[in-house]
């Protein structure tokens, strides 16, 4: 065995006592089991027992070599050593290798688990085969407490700091991130107003000043890190609400102008329609049927509609197109000149040709004008 | 009680006994990790994970009477034990959804070195073994009283809960709001404040904001001594990481097996009905067959 130093024996002689306790319990569950049934090997197991002491200082190792077996012996719950024989196929090879020898062991320890073994194999298959069994040696974990307890009701509270809560944190759901958080928040919450009150009555300080400066926990590139971080979300937040401000403006301010556009439409239709009316009643052909409501309806279109403005636009420009383009006729040559276009001084001016008109002032003049 | 005052007598913060006699809680953790883990000091690393004992050696060495050890395993499993040295208990737990501060960008911030104080839920009380657990963080989670680099002012605080059967930490600011020039003041200038704090009356709100880091502990083990010993509890309710994983790979492969069957009886049936050119049984030669038919 490896390094058998004080610190063994130490162990040996801290664990004196609770291991007699254990010796004996172990022997009265191995009583037990030979009752239960399996074969007579089982006392052989019983033999061992009382080497336990031997290979303490392996039984943290995962080696999985013969001393590490000999360790989960040394296990102060019964443990039978068929367990290791009936290993059934360990998939975490070397990883938790003591881990899983002992729960091997212990799973014939179990009662209800070897009641399953005559389970068909297909619903066999379905089980979880590492059925890890809780050692709790209350016994141990009391005594190993006791030693290490710090005196807390004794000492002042600044000594430890350390609250407990009155009553236990319950929380529904796991993975319900914001109730459960907010149950930890509470907790601690509590728990530093409590402090607080704690070391100020025994007079220590606790509030830090302001000018009390000290290295943090987080330097200042790193707190810089998350503010630039806090204001790059914050930015990014603000850019993508704003965008979608434009993008709903743009959708109505489109609906807005299509509205516009038709609204003009059909103004426009109307009042054509009144103007054709209008027309047909000034011809004299319908005056008669037209009664004085009529009459006034118009008249009152009529002033609104500013018909003599539209009226131009129908006959009147056909009639310049012609003029300016030609209608019917012979097209050729119209546009050259002749003796009465060479003869023609209207476009003349000697005033103009002895450079009287002014210069067209330049851009920025002309905008400064405005 | 005993073991305690040795501990103390032991241990390397040279502090004065107080005058009164009660005795001092000492703490020095020796915070140690394997290989394979990134966010720590690059040189300080053990070697080697099968002799975790080692640690011992090294404690007694840095006069540490706690040991934090964080073993990395695959690359991506990450073990944390926590120990009493030299005579235990050990804790080894699973650490998982660890979140580091500089990942989590949490704006609380605190002085480094200032002592936390340690909210634990009440749970904790309820059982011998998270009674053994509330004690050991306690030990090295809390800075004594005036340890050499302690600030002498409480800024922040560690909460320990317990829900589903794992240990959430968190770790929050103190931060008080509309923090009263008058209060501080007294604070730091008076020796006996109490009377005065009374006649003060008004308190500033408290309110928290995280700092981080974030994690989650599911306890394996619980051995006697420290990094050996008998093993005093066991989780049945854990399930190791790699089993987690071979289980989703037997899963898979069970789905492969079955469509590799399926082929196998497909083959087998076609071969019945004759269907196949080699193997199975022979199509029976029927009369009416074009082939025997115009022969």
């Amino acid at each position: 065995m490896v390094v058998k130093g004080k610190l063994k024996m130490a162990l040996v002689a801290e664990k004196e006592v609770d291991f007699k306790k254990l010796n004996l319990k172990k022997k009265e569950k191995a009583a037990r089991k030979k009752k239960a049934q399996k074969g007579g090997d089982k006392l052989e197991s019983n033999g061992k027992v009382e080497e336990v002491w031997e290979d303490v200082e392996e039984a943290a190792e995962d080696s999985g070599s013969d001393g590490d077996e000999e360790a989960t012996e040394s296990a102060p719950m019964q443990i039978d050593f068929e367990g290791i024989d009936e290993s059934d196929s360990d998939s975490s090879a070397g990883e938790n290798d003591q881990e899983n020898d002992l729960e091997d062991d212990e799973d014939d320890e179990d009662i209800p688990v070897s009641d399953l073994e005559d389970l068909d194999d297909e619903e066999k298959e379905d089980m979880i085969p590492h059925q890890r069994l809780t050692i709790n040696n209350t016994v141990a974990l009391t005594a190993a407490l006791k030693r290490i307890a710090l005196p807390t009701s004794k000492v002042p509270f600044s000594e430890h700091q350390s609250i407990t809560t009155s009553a236990p944190v319950v929380i529904e759901d796991v993975s319900d991130d914001l109730n459960r958080e907010l149950a930890f928040y509470a907790q601690s919450l509590s728990a530093a107003q409590e402090g607080r009150k704690l070391l100020k009555a025994e007079g220590v300080k606790f509030t830090r000043p302001t000018d009390y400066f000290a290295e943090m926990v987080k330097a200042d590139e790193h707190m810089a890190k998350i503010k630039a971080k806090l204001i790059d979300e914050a930015a990014s937040k603000k850019a993508s609400s704003d965008a979608r401000k434009q993008r709903d403006l743009k959708k109505f301010g489109k609906q807005v102008q299509v509205a516009k556009l038709q609204e003009r439409d059909k103004e426009r239709k109307t009042t054509m329609e009144k103007i054709k009316v209008l027309k047909r009643k000034r011809q004299g052909a319908d005056t008669e049927t037209t009664n004085e409501a009529d009459i006034f309806d118009v008249a009152l279109e009529d002033e609104t509609a500013k018909p003599s403005r539209k009226d131009r636009i129908g006959p009147n420009k056909r009639q310049k197109k012609d003029e300016k383009f030609g209608f019917g006729g012979k097209k050729r040559f119209k546009k050259s000149g002749d003796a009465m276009s060479s003869g023609d001084l209207t476009g003349f001016s000697s005033k103009k040709m002895k450079g009287g008109a002014k210069p067209r002032p330049g851009k920025a003049r002309r905008a400064a004008k405005k | 009680m005993s073991a305690y005052k040795a501990l103390s007598k032991s241990n390397g913060d040279k502090q004065e006994a107080p005058a009164n006699g009660i005795k001092k809680n000492k703490q020095r953790v020796l915070i140690l990790s394997s290989r394979g883990i990134t966010y720590s000091r690059k040189d300080a690393k053990l070697d080697t994970k099968s002799k975790l004992y080692q640690l011992n050696e090294l404690a007694e060495l840095y006069n540490c009477n706690n040991v934090f050890f964080f073993e990395a395993r695959k690359g991506k499993d990450l073990y944390l034990w926590m120990s009493k040295a030299p005579n235990g208990p050990t804790v080894k737990m699973h650490m998982q959804n660890l979140h580091t501060m500089e990942e989590l960008h949490f704006t609380g911030n605190c002085l480094k070195g200032s002592r936390p104080l340690l909210s634990f839920d009440a749970s904790f009380d309820k059982e011998p073994h998270l009674r053994v657990l509330k004690e050991l963080f306690m030990h090295i989670f809390g800075v004594p009283k005036g340890a050499r680099k302690a600030k002498p002012f409480v800024d922040h605080v560690m909460g320990f809960t317990l829900a589903d059967g794992k240990i959430w930490i968190r770790n929050y600011q103190i931060s008080e709001t509309e923090p009263s020039k008058i209060s501080t003041s007294t604070d730091s200038t008076d020796a006996k404040p109490k009377v005065k704090k009374n006649a003060d009356g008004k308190e500033t709100e408290i309110s928290l904001v995280e700092i981080g880091p974030r994690f989650v502990l599911t306890p394996i083990v619980i051995q006697e001594g420290s990094f050996g010993g008998p093993i005093i509890y066991e989780n049945k309710e854990f399930v190791s990481p790699n089993q987690v994983r071979s289980e989703i790979r037997l899963k898979k492969a069970g789905r492969y097996n079955q469509r590799a069957e399926q082929g196998v009886e497909r083959l087998a049936k076609k071969g019945e009905l004759g269907l196949r050119t080699n193997g199975g049984r022979k199509a029976k030669v029927d009369e009416l067959d074009t082939g025997t038919l115009f022969a």
